[in-house]
């Protein structure tokens, strides 16, 4: 909205300067967007919140200066001469769409004379931005930024039939807007019509065929009221929102429909000339029963910390248009609410009011907060903790979108089958798809920085993905594991590393349940290159809770690229268990070196599975030194394990006879299992 | 002349061989351990020589074992001397055989980065978190009750514009799905299952169908604040602000309350903080509306509450210079290694 300061100045003698005048709007709830001078005027361009329909016109403007400055509103009254002839002989106003046009009034002038608008008018309007027409559409336009009260005005010569009608538009029904634009309507869209054909559609925009042109010598001047959500529809549904269609949607001032039009006519006569019909024709009725409210004495100081005096409360409310009624008791007021602030129906509203003239300054900001303990929980302990570990681990924190294109989102997810979810309209171009896995976009992103010569961008990126359930029937309809996706540089080793050292990092590894690495084939991951880690935790089934591999293709870059989805939301257990000590052992560890030739099927981890489980607790280290294959000494299809093995009690030294017993049982046990021979 | 006492003469040599190693011990470099040197085991006027003195004072009997005890004291500080003086490189000039250019590459392991984003939430946890407020989370894919009607949006309100909002193509009738346009859900989703009194930040992604642009993007974050207490004032919302300022931009900043309208509540204030000398505008904020109370079963005539929020997008964007926040999505590392 923009405001002209001389125009203002009509209905209110402000004492300061506009700079003082803007601040003060501004700290009572009118942001203030721009100041530009216009010649000897000056336009303030103020944004106005979607319930201040009472601020889109000068004088809710000037209501709100007047109160701020405790200066008198003056408020013309228009009173137009009527002449000779009857507007109900001219025109008949039917409405046929109540739910959408609940009041149309029109007035009739005859014999204006169109021509061009006197300067101080054009000045005004130019000031804040409307372009001069004519002097009948420049008063519409006048009576509209003054009031907020949208007005339009016919060529009652070009209106068929002598009818207004009021109605739903047909399925298809074609309307050319004043633009000369050919709109097509549909039947949620409500039109003025005339005995034949649309003439306006209802709150957006008038007709061309029946604009004011130079050559119109009979008005008909229209003032209603229209309900906001069809005229916003029909603005929406359109692409046509006007000054008009903007001020409908969020609700005029009931009371200035009559007053607009008697303005309008007012100044039309005076600028224009011609003769004004006896009587406004109507159809409808103005809802506007006006809401009472009761305000506690003492509720403006339970809200805002600080008391506002029981005088200055009413003073304020007063000058703001509410009208106290005398029967409250001596602790609470009774108020009428005005036309305008149809915003205002609760209590609670009037504290609002009171405060933001009052000024928010008051309220103190030295109050002491009572103290709270409070303590993360699991699952942000969980996501920190991960964060820590792979930020330590030497990778970048990456935030990729939720909602991916189609072709990302055909990479199958490792965490369920059901088929993306897709959102309307696409985040961005081409991306509409709620993602399943972050693997995708990281894959992305990593190739983003290759395409500007990073070659090495290590990423991460702690997020939701969006699963929909199979079946719909469960009242959620929509999963959302939160993973953590990460995309290296480097073969399966150094991604399986770094879910490890994630795993341990969240306290996985000790010995709340038993991590089991299995082959997998999933896409991005290449064919034999990819496991999922599955988590064994006593009385339940195996968790798959992360996939590891490398990608398919490694993304045409120099190295090999490898990728892991880790699933927190499945981990954040393991944030409330308890630790507890295990005191390390003062006694000396022996160490023993094997040598065990198994078949090349054996994976390690049953070889190591084996030591553990014959070794027991004594076990400190195992570790795979080395695989070596030689078919000449070994054999066709076998394969060495070297492994370094560490043993240590808590319970004394381990002598040698000990060792080798353990050993022994190592060596047994690897043999049954796995059928390992010791090589010597 | 009377004899000195053993006991005397012993406690003598303690208390020198205590200050002498303690000197020694700190002296950071060669002057400072010849200046510990010439005040100890000086030929001339070292405090040992001084108790060399005495040692001939002694009754006869008490000569053997003071004579020990003073050779001892001797060697104890002499080898503590060198010990020091090997410390400190004395006495040796020119570079030693093995010296190495200090200036050639380390061997440095790569450190990781966290997102610039995810710092600025972690601070703004971190300083509400000293204020009692629990940080929470929900999900992003919402109801209509979540994300509208419970926050006093109603049906007619623009703001549930299918054209303003990521609606998802799924078949729910009456009930239809979206990714939330505010982290308030999670409020309401907290009040719903906990009973007052509540201190919680929601935080998280929120969704709206802006074009991506310098200031915009379809996808940003929020925090959000909630208090719900018996007795909850402005003046509460406005000192827990002034605080947050205090601590997140430092020094004494000051707060300002602009009034502003929120359909959640009222009254409604957009907030300003005073940064880098001008009013920057942080968010909006209001106490908790009636009807929003009304609706996840508290009792408005019991408790009332307040509420903020905070676009942190923008605030980061100021906090470290970034002046398109579109770039905060690019994940070009070497946008990302500088924080």
């Amino acid at each position: 909205m923009i405001i002209s300061t001389n125009w203002l100045a009509d209905y209110v003698q402000v004492p300061g300067t506009v700079d003082d005048l803007v601040e003060r709007l501004l700290m009572s709830g009118l942001n203030h967007e721009s100041t530009t001078a216009v010649g000897d005027d000056t336009a303030v361009e103020i944004e106005v919140t979607s319930n201040r329909p009472d601020c889109l016109g000068h004088i809710g403007v000037a209501r709100e200066a007047a109160v701020l400055y405790g200066r008198p509103l003056h408020v013309p009254d228009p009173r137009p001469l009527e002449g000779a002839g009857e507007a109900a002989r001219s025109i008949a106003v039917e409405i046929r769409a109540g739910e959408i046009c609940p009041c149309y009034t029109a007035r009739v002038i005859r014999g204006v004379k169109v021509g061009p608008s006197p300067k101080w008018l054009v000045d005004r309007l130019a000031t804040v931005g409307v372009a001069s027409v004519n002097n009948v559409v420049d008063v519409t336009n006048y009576v509209m930024l003054e009031s907020g009260q949208p007005l339009h005005a016919f060529d009652l010569a070009k209106i068929r039939g002598g009818r207004i009608v009021v109605r739903r538009a047909g399925a298809g029904e074609p309307f050319v807007a004043i633009n000369h634009k050919t709109y097509t309507l549909s039947e949620r869209m409500c039109v003025i019509a005339d005995a034949e054909r649309p003439v306006a559609l209802a709150g957006v925009m008038g007709g061309a065929d029946t604009e004011i042109a130079a050559d119109t010598v009979d008005v008909l001047l229209e003032s209603a009221q229209f309900a906001p959500l069809p005229v916003r529809a029909a603005a929406r549904g359109l692409v046509l929102a006007s000054a008009s269609s903007y001020r409908f949607e969020r609700g005029p001032d009931p009371a200035m429909v009559d007053w607009a039009s008697r303005r309008a006519a007012s100044l039309i006569l005076e600028l224009a000339g011609g003769s004004l019909e006896r009587g406004v024709v109507a159809d409808g009725t103005l809802a506007s029963a006006p809401a009472e409210i009761r305000l506690a004495a003492d509720r403006v100081g339970e809200v805002l910390g600080v008391d506002v005096a029981d005088a200055r409360q009413r003073q304020i409310l007063t000058a703001l248009g509410f009208v106290e009624i005398r029967d409250g008791g001596p602790h609470e007021h009774r108020w009428r609410v005005p036309t305008w602030r149809r915003d205002c129906w609760r209590e609670i509203d009037l504290v609002e009011e009171i405060a933001r003239i009052e000024g928010y300054d008051r309220v103190p900001e030295n109050v002491a907060i009572a103290a709270r303990p409070i303590e993360l929980s699991a699952r942000e302990r969980t996501v920190r903790r991960a964060a820590e570990v792979l930020v330590a681990a030497g990778l970048c924190e990456a935030l990729t979108r939720s909602v991916v294109t189609e072709a990302m989102a055909a990479t199958p997810s490792p965490w369920g089958e059901a088929v993306p979810l897709v959102i309307s309209p696409p985040l961005v171009r081409g991306a509409d798809r709620l993602r399943r896995s972050l693997l995708p976009s990281l894959l992305e992103a990593r190739a983003g920085n290759a395409a500007v010569g990073v070659d090495d961008a290590d990423l991460f990126e702690i997020a939701h993905v969006y699963l929909a359930h199979r079946g719909g029937a469960a009242r959620e309809p929509v999963e959302e594991p939160l993973v953590a996706g990460l995309v290296v540089g480097g073969d399966f080793t150094r991604a399986k590393g770094l879910c490890e050292a994630l795993l341990e990092g969240l306290g996985i590894a000790g010995g709340e349940g038993r991590l089991g690495w299995r082959p997998l084939e999933i896409a991005p991951f290449a064919r034999g290159r990819a496991a999922e880690v599955l988590l064994e935790r006593p009385g339940r089934d195996p968790d798959r809770v992360a996939v590891v591999g490398e990608v398919a293709g490694g993304l045409g870059s120099t190295g090999s690229v490898s990728a892991a989805e880790v699933r927190l939301d499945r981990l954040t257990f393991a944030a409330t268990i308890e630790r507890r000590l295990v005191r390390p052992s003062d006694f000396p560890a022996v160490q023993r070196d094997l040598n065990l030739v198994v078949d090349e099927g054996v994976p390690w981890g049953e070889v190591e599975a084996a030591i553990r489980a014959a070794a027991g607790s004594v076990v400190e280290d195992c570790r795979l030194v080395q695989v070596w294959r030689d078919a000449d000494r070994l054999g066709a299809g076998r394969k060495s394990f070297v492994v370094a093995l560490s043993f240590r009690s808590s319970s004394g030294t381990l002598s040698g006879d000990e060792a080798g017993e353990i050993v022994a049982g190592v060596v047994a046990e690897c043999g049954r299992r796995v059928n390992a021979a010791l090589r010597s | 002349m009377t004899a000195v006492p053993l006991d005397t003469f012993r406690a003598e040599l303690e208390r020198l061989r205590a200050d002498a190693e303690a000197a020694l011990t700190v002296a950071a470099d060669a002057a400072a351990v010849e200046a510990a040197r010439i005040e100890f085991l000086g030929a001339k006027s070292g405090r040992l020589k001084a108790i060399q003195k005495s040692l001939s004072g002694l009754a006869g009997a008490d000569k053997p074992a003071g004579g020990k005890q003073f050779n001892d004291t001797k060697n104890a500080i002499t080898a503590c001397f060198e010990a020091a003086q090997a410390r400190v490189g004395a006495g040796a000039s020119g570079p030693a055989a093995s010296a190495i250019d200090v200036t050639l590459p380390a061997e440095r392991f790569r450190l990781g980065h966290l997102h610039p984003i995810t710092k600025t939430i972690r601070r703004v946890q971190e300083i509400m978190g000293r204020l009692g407020f629990e940080s929470v989370d929900g999900p992003e894919v919402e109801d209509q009750w979540h994300n509208f009607e419970a926050l006093a949006i109603p049906a007619e309100h623009p703001a549930r514009d299918p054209l303003d909002n990521f609606y998802l193509a799924v078949a729910r009738d009456a009930d239809p799905l979206l990714l939330r346009s505010q982290t308030s859900t999670v409020q309401i989703r907290v009040m719903e299952n906990r009973e007052p009194p509540l201190r919680i930040v929601s935080l998280g992604r929120v969704y709206r169908p802006d074009t991506a642009d310098a200031t915009h993007y379809p996808m940003f974050h929020q925090v959000e604040g909630l208090l719900v207490e018996p007795g909850t004032t402005m003046a509460h919302l406005k000192s827990v602000l002034r605080m947050f300022a205090s601590s997140f931009l430092g020094g004494d900043v000051k707060v300002r309350f602009r009034p502003s309208f929120f359909p959640f509540t009222e009254p409604s204030v957009e907030v300003d903080m005073e940064w880098g000398g001008r009013w920057v505008e942080m968010g909006g904020a209001g106490m908790v509306d009636p009807a929003v109370l009304e609706a996840v079963g508290y009792d408005p005539d019991v408790v009332t509450g307040f509420a903020f929020g905070l676009g942190v997008e923008r605030i980061a964007a100021r906090r470290y210079g970034v002046d398109d926040i579109r770039d905060f999505y690019r994940n070009d590392v070497r946008f990302l290694r500088q924080f």
